[in-house]
């Protein structure tokens, strides 16, 4: 293998351990605020890990440009998805309390 | 390694139909079948068919769990309690009775699976007659030319039933709108709104574009449009109403245009449903489209018509 595909090789390594290091938080923090905190998190710098390996291992420019949009299209999902489950689970009582504040 | 990931894969695939069907809350169930639709998006994706993967993935586990997921918002709703969280425990009677059927329909499957393993097919003959077809009508993806060209008895058929099924849903609530989760007020969710919907719209008409000649098609394109009217019902910008003059004609718009070209074809000597061109082709699929989008659309929001919300 080249130098290359050694460095892809070893992001997609960092990119999985991510992933697990998120996996692992969902499976043991307490509550769904830390989980989803854990998980975001994590996943989100996995995920980019993995998208710069393929970046890495693609034919073309446009390619790799896909695989960073793929990634800010997945960071804006989940971010505002973990945004909306974390609100429901802590209760509206909160998010009432930011509209009078 | 190949043969590990697609052992894992088959596996997974397994274990989540099993916790979609045995799992104990109903919610639960849902969001594993959701998860089993996109594992198996994923085994389309390693057999080599980019097209079921996509339309697995955005009809399958998109759009089929978000009907699920609004189905159960409205079955709590109308029991007024939430619901059971694991269900009553069958008699040993059932269970057994069960347990004998999943065996029997385990060695069938096993039994059809070692046969077909082990069959030796006629040598490709429909996929030489296809690949010699298929540049004469101007596609240069075959499961198009399937599709509209070559078995579109079963594909007008199909956009057919979608339309019944529609009417069906609304033979069923009646005059009653079914109602519908209450708009998220939350501005993260509107900036998602705002940047994801313009680039869905521009993804589903590529998919219909870009299926004549790869991976792609109407209902794909159709799938993708639909997600996004789910998105601008939850978020409030578009809200339940009345039936219009041009939803309607864009509910029937896939069938009218299908039927009229195939009986038009007919009425001018050709046989039925032969096709005049690929221009056809394109007025088919984007009529299709339109329908595909709609019914969905409205299927999610349970209502006869949609109309502008609160912006």
């Amino acid at each position: 293998m080249s130098a290359l595909e050694w460095l892809a090789a070893a992001l997609m390594a960092g990119g999985a351990f991510f992933y697990l290091a998120g996996t692992v938080g969902l499976l043991r923090f307490p509550d769904a605020p830390t989980r989803l905190h854990a998980l975001t998190k994590a996943d989100n710098v996995g995920l980019l890990l993995i998208c710069a390996a393929l970046a890495l291992l693609a034919g073309s420019l446009r390619q790799a440009l896909l695989l960073l949009l793929i990634w800010l299209l997945a960071l804006l999902a989940a971010t505002v998805s973990a945004h909306l489950i974390a609100r429901h689970a802590i209760g509206d009582r909160d998010a009432a309390g930011d509209r009078e504040a | 390694m190949d043969l590990a990931v697609d052992t894992l894969l088959a596996l997974a695939l397994v274990v989540l139909a099993g916790q979609s069907l045995v799992g104990g809350a109903l919610f639960r169930a849902i969001v594993m079948f959701m998860v089993f639709g996109l594992t198996l998006a994923l085994a389309w994706a390693r057999l080599g068919s980019p097209d079921l993967a996509m339309a697995e993935a955005a009809i399958g586990a998109g759009v089929t769990g978000a009907l699920l997921l609004v189905a159960h918002w409205r079955l709590q709703r109308l029991r007024g309690t939430p619901a059971p969280e694991a269900a009553p425990a069958a008699s040993r009677a059932r269970a057994r009775l069960a347990a004998a059927v999943a065996l029997l329909s385990a060695a069938l499957v096993a039994a059809l699976g070692l046969a077909a393993v082990q069959a030796v097919g006629p040598g490709g003959i429909a996929g030489q007659a296809l690949a010699e077809a298929l540049p004469a009508t101007g596609l240069g993806n075959p499961i198009t030319g399937v599709l509209v060209v070559f078995r579109n008895l079963d594909t007008v058929l199909e956009v057919a039933v979608l339309l019944a099924a529609y009417v069906a849903s609304r033979a069923v609530l009646g005059d009653a709108d079914a109602a519908l989760p209450p708009a998220q007020d939350a501005p993260l969710a509107d900036a998602l709104v705002a940047v994801v919907a313009p680039l869905t719209v521009v993804v589903g008409l590529y998919l219909l574009k870009a299926g004549g000649q790869s991976p792609g098609g109407a209902f794909q394109g159709g799938a993708v449009l639909a997600a996004c009217g789910v998105l601008l019902v939850l978020s409030g910008r578009l809200r339940a109403a009345p039936a219009g003059a041009t939803l309607r004609l864009a509910l029937v718009a896939g069938t009218v245009a299908f039927g009229a070209v195939g009986l038009g074809m007919l009425a001018l000597g050709h046989p039925l449903l032969a096709l005049p061109g690929t221009w056809a082709v394109y007025l088919i699929e984007t009529a299709m489209l339109v329908s595909i989008a709609v019914t969905l659309a409205l299927l999610f929001a349970g209502s006869a018509g949609l109309a502008g919300g609160r912006r």
